[in-house]
């Protein structure tokens, strides 16, 4: 905004007529004092704070006090009223540039009368400022108990905060008696100058964490405004209580929050550690289990972006590891019930909640793969009754269950892990089901139709990998893993495979697989080095190596000691 | 620093006599510090070290004056010392005010009461004291920085400018809780160092005649002080003094009870055996100075000021009876003698305790 000032002319900065319909405003603000004041107040706020600014600047540019006053009579006025109205001395910028204007105008060298009566109209002001007492009672009691000023006036702010925190929740609003609340609202509207003030932050943090009673006794628009602007500028510490209320409140908060997160943990050099890190940090996932409106939100969010974004693993990848922690929060809170799981996940088909919602680790080893297959089958048979609605009725409302149920899939990717691991130990008999649910998630789509021929490469990828890790065949066909390669890259009159996938595929198979680590690491590096997908890779490792980590996880030495050696060797590729 | 040792008898010994000459002459450069502040062009040298180290003597003797101020030997001698240096100072500097004792308890407020009213104070030492901090998550507390002392002070005065216009619960209001809290604490350590309940008397009686002329009064700051929580036996022993300088000011208590609504004065009454009864007492004088009014058909209060009606004087009574239950019985015995005493008919309009009586009837 400073930049910009220096740009325009003259004609742009602060003008007399300006000056006197604001004057006019502070003059009627000074008059009424009821909640329809505050609010005028607190809407011009930051209006105000610019106008201030403005000032400011045209006042140092001045060349004296009594060219600035023939320009501006009305700005002692102005100024003078602006000390005495305790919503702009109250918040820290505000009076900060009020101060910083009085100075302005301060002349160091007084030439004449005007700058010799501004000077001591300036000490003037703000010596009663600072000293005058309103309170007769309050001095009297002062001077003769010789009781400092700033003691006493800390001591009743403090009490004063306390008195109302505890009489917040009083007020109950009862429908045979008519509704006569309203002090929740006028309490916040109060606190907008408050809000970076240390002493009123219990004061705040109860009125966020108030439950709300009555429709027409919330929290005020203004104050939430300000809560958020504050907090996102980092001016304002939250308790995580308060911060949970705040985004339960304000929805630019919590949409900010979202993208903030889902921002730094898509950034360059996100392992999998420490995307979970950031998102535990964030404090969202904890925020949404308590509040099923906060999850929906988040949920909303994630669910546009993936939507123009399908093939971003990165996303995919945040958006699971939130799903996770959320899970894990919700999990500390509340025994799971299927009831409150529909909540969650309204649109998702209700019978892939609980088989997709259920953890691997909650089931016994031998029942994986029957599940998923049976999971499988569940989308299998979504898909193709919505691809034959759409053939029958031309129906454009789109493949909306089946996105819903690859959102779910995504949201629970470690099933598609599981998938993946299971396909290094399956036959060719049971791979089938595996492969589908593996292509659908790298798919979701069947654009074209094209999903059966995705298969049958999906299908061919799993084969040469069934051969190249096999432990008998010596010595490897050579060829064998340039077809596999080649399957990686895109091929004209066919729609490609998604190279995540194959790769995906292949990283299991090295640490699952019997194949000695060497022989196995020597072919990631080849496979790696030619399609250049070292990111994937890498992200794969990070993932797997999380999941094996989780507690409830079964998983041996041997496979730990693969995955680590796998990744020492990636980091120094 | 304030190691002074003491003996309760008052008497002093050497090191604590040493202790004593330093104490009096720091005081002393103080109060001339402060005369250097309000008059002296000096001031237009000052840069932020020399007003950090001003405000910190002034806090020097802010602490002096709450360690000392009910030992009353000790006072004795701060005010001589204030004395003297304050004659001494009057002659070289004539338009000199006095310092007194309790201005000692106040004096950074004084200093810089001085140095903003000295015009040869610099512009830049005013931007110090009112620069507006920038971290939000420090509470203030002890912090006891000169730089944006004015500006901490405006925003607390603000806040509570704003907090005080919000409708609350029906009590007293921070204000009054927070001075009868000081009140409470002053009168107890006036009444456990010196013994004799003198200092505390002329304590009482100062403060609340200043208090007196300015509004709302000293009726919210007596309630409240009585309300304060009374833990210890210092603050019970504090609190019963305030009753009983209650009682004997006749004239105070009864603008106590004419002034503050029925539930604070039931809560009052509840709290405190010697207010209920007191209470008690002077709701019955009222009765008594009743008149029947015939043309208007009510009882009047035939008493000036403070005057009382008598559906107020029921309410008084009813809402005592809410908080002490047990008290019903008894005042309604004493009605009935009273009623019998003014012949017993049951007419409306022939004594007042027959139809207060009724009107008290649930």
């Amino acid at each position: 905004m400073t930049e910009l000032q220096v740009q325009q002319t003259d004609e742009s900065s602060p003008n007399a007529e300006e000056l006197s319909s604001w004057l006019e405003k502070v003059i009627a603000w000074g008059h009424a004092d009821s909640l329809h004041t505050w609010k005028d107040i607190s809407l011009h706020s930051s209006r105000l704070k610019d106008f201030l600014q403005q000032l400011l600047i045209q006042i140092n540019n001045v060349s004296s006090t009594a060219e600035t006053m023939k320009r501006l009579p009305l700005l002692g006025q102005f100024l003078g009223r602006l000390c005495w109205n305790p919503h702009v001395t109250a918040e820290g910028e505000s009076r900060g540039l009020l101060f910083q204007c009085l100075w302005a105008l301060y002349s160091e060298h007084p030439s004449n009368a005007v700058e010799r009566e501004a000077n001591q109209w300036i000490r003037k002001v703000l010596c009663q400022l600072a000293t005058e007492e309103e309170d007769g009672a309050a001095l009297a009691l002062m001077k003769h108990l010789g009781v400092p000023s700033k003691e006493y006036h800390l001591k009743v702010l403090k009490k004063m905060v306390t008195i109302m925190q505890e009489n917040i929740g009083n007020n109950q609003c009862s429908r045979t008696q008519g509704c006569s609340c309203g002090s929740i609202r006028a309490a916040s509207e109060a606190c907008v100058p408050l809000i970076t003030c240390p002493e009123a932050s219990p004061l705040i943090g109860a009125l966020l964490q108030q439950p709300v009673t009555c429709f027409r006794d919330g929290l005020s628009e203004n104050f939430l405004d300000a809560l958020h602007s504050a907090y996102s500028r980092r001016v304002l510490p939250l308790e995580e209580l308060a911060v949970v209320s705040l985004w339960y409140h304000s929805l630019p908060s919590l949409e900010e929050a979202v993208l903030r997160l889902l921002e730094s943990a898509t950034a360059a050099g996100s392992t999998p550690n420490k995307i979970e890190e950031q998102v535990t940090n964030s404090l969202l996932p904890k925020a949404c289990a308590q509040h099923c409106s906060i999850f929906l939100v988040a949920n909303d969010i994630f669910r546009t972006v993936l939507k123009q974004a399908e093939r971003n693993e990165c996303v995919k990848h945040v958006f699971q590891t939130f799903t996770k922690c959320f899970l894990r929060e919700l999990s500390h809170l509340q025994p799971q019930t299927s009831a409150s799981l529909k909540a969650f996940f309204p649109q998702s088909p209700p019978s892939l909640l609980l088989p997709l919602l259920t953890m691997p680790s909650e089931m016994p080893q031998e029942a994986l793969k029957d599940h998923l297959v049976w999971v499988s089958s569940l989308i299998q048979q979504l898909a193709e009754e919505e691809e034959e609605e759409e053939e029958d009725s031309r129906n454009i409302r789109g493949h909306h269950k089946v996105f819903e149920a690859w959102l779910l899939l995504v949201q629970c990717g470690h099933w598609v892990q599981v998938a993946a691991q299971l396909l290094v130990t399956s036959g060719p008999e049971d791979c089938a089901p595996l492969l589908w649910l593996l292509t659908f998630y790298h798919h979701p789509t069947n654009r074209w139709h094209h999903r059966a021929s995705q298969l049958v490469q999906a299908k061919a990828a799993w084969d040469h990998l069934c051969s190249l890790f096999s432990v008998a065949g010596h010595p490897r066909p050579a060829d064998r893993l340039q077809s596999f390669i080649s399957l990686l890259s895109a091929k004209p009159r066919q729609p490609p495979l998604a190279p995540p996938l194959a790769l995906n595929l292949m990283v299991n198979f090295a640490v699952f697989g019997q194949l000695p680590l060497s022989t196995s690491t020597e072919m990631i590096q080849k496979v790696v080095d030619q399609s250049g997908l070292w990111d994937e890779s890498t992200r794969v490792l990070g993932s797997l190596r999380l999941r094996l980590n989780d507690r409830g996880c079964v998983a041996n030495d041997r496979v730990r000691l693969r995955i680590e050696e796998l990744r020492n060797t990636m980091t120094q590729m | 620093m304030l190691n002074v040792c003491l003996p309760p008898s008052g008497k002093t010994c050497e090191c604590g006599q040493r202790h004593m000459e330093a104490v009096l002459r720091n005081v002393a450069s103080t109060v001339e510090l402060l005369a250097v502040a309000a008059h002296s062009d000096v001031v237009s040298e000052w840069d932020e070290q020399t007003a950090g180290r001003a405000f910190h003597w002034a806090r020097y003797c802010e602490h002096i004056y709450s360690r000392f101020h009910s030992n009353h030997v000790i006072r004795g001698v701060l005010e001589k010392q204030l004395q003297l240096t304050s004659r001494g100072l009057k002659e070289a500097l004539p338009e000199y005010g006095a310092v007194t004792l309790w201005d000692l308890g106040r004096c950074q407020n004084l200093l810089l009461l001085r140095l903003l009213g000295n015009p040869a104070l610099p512009v830049s030492l005013l931007k110090m004291l009112f620069e507006t901090r920038r971290s939000a998550g420090v509470t203030d507390g002890d912090y006891d920085d000169v730089r944006g002392l004015c500006g901490r002070l405006v925003q607390y005065k603000s806040a509570c400018k704003l907090l005080r216009h919000l409708p609350g619960p029906p009590a007293l209001g921070a204000d009054a809780e927070v001075q009868g809290e000081m009140l409470m604490e002053r009168l107890e350590s006036a009444l456990s160092r010196s013994g004799d309940a003198r200092r505390a008397e002329d304590l009482l009686s100062s403060v609340l005649q200043e208090l007196d002329g300015a509004a709302p009064g000293l009726c919210p700051v007596i309630a409240a002080a009585l309300l304060t929580t009374a833990g210890s036996a210092a603050q019970i022993a504090a609190q019963d003094f305030l009753l009983d300088w209650l009682q004997s000011r006749h004239g105070v208590l009864q603008r106590v009870c004419s002034g503050l609504p029925s539930r604070l004065l039931a809560d009052l009454a509840k709290r405190h055996r010697k207010f209920r009864d007191a209470y008690c007492r002077l709701l019955k004088k009222w009765a008594s100075e009743m008149e029947y009014g015939i043309s208007d058909g009510e009882w009047v209060h035939a008493a000036a000021d403070p005057s009382v009606s008598f559906q107020k004087m029921t309410h008084h009574f009813l809402t005592l009876f809410e908080a002490c239950p047990s008290l019903r019985t008894e005042t309604e015995d004493e009605l009935r003698a009273l009623k019998v005493s003014d012949g017993g008919f049951d007419v409306r309009g022939l004594s007042v305790w027959g139809d207060l009586l009724f009107a008290l009837s649930p």
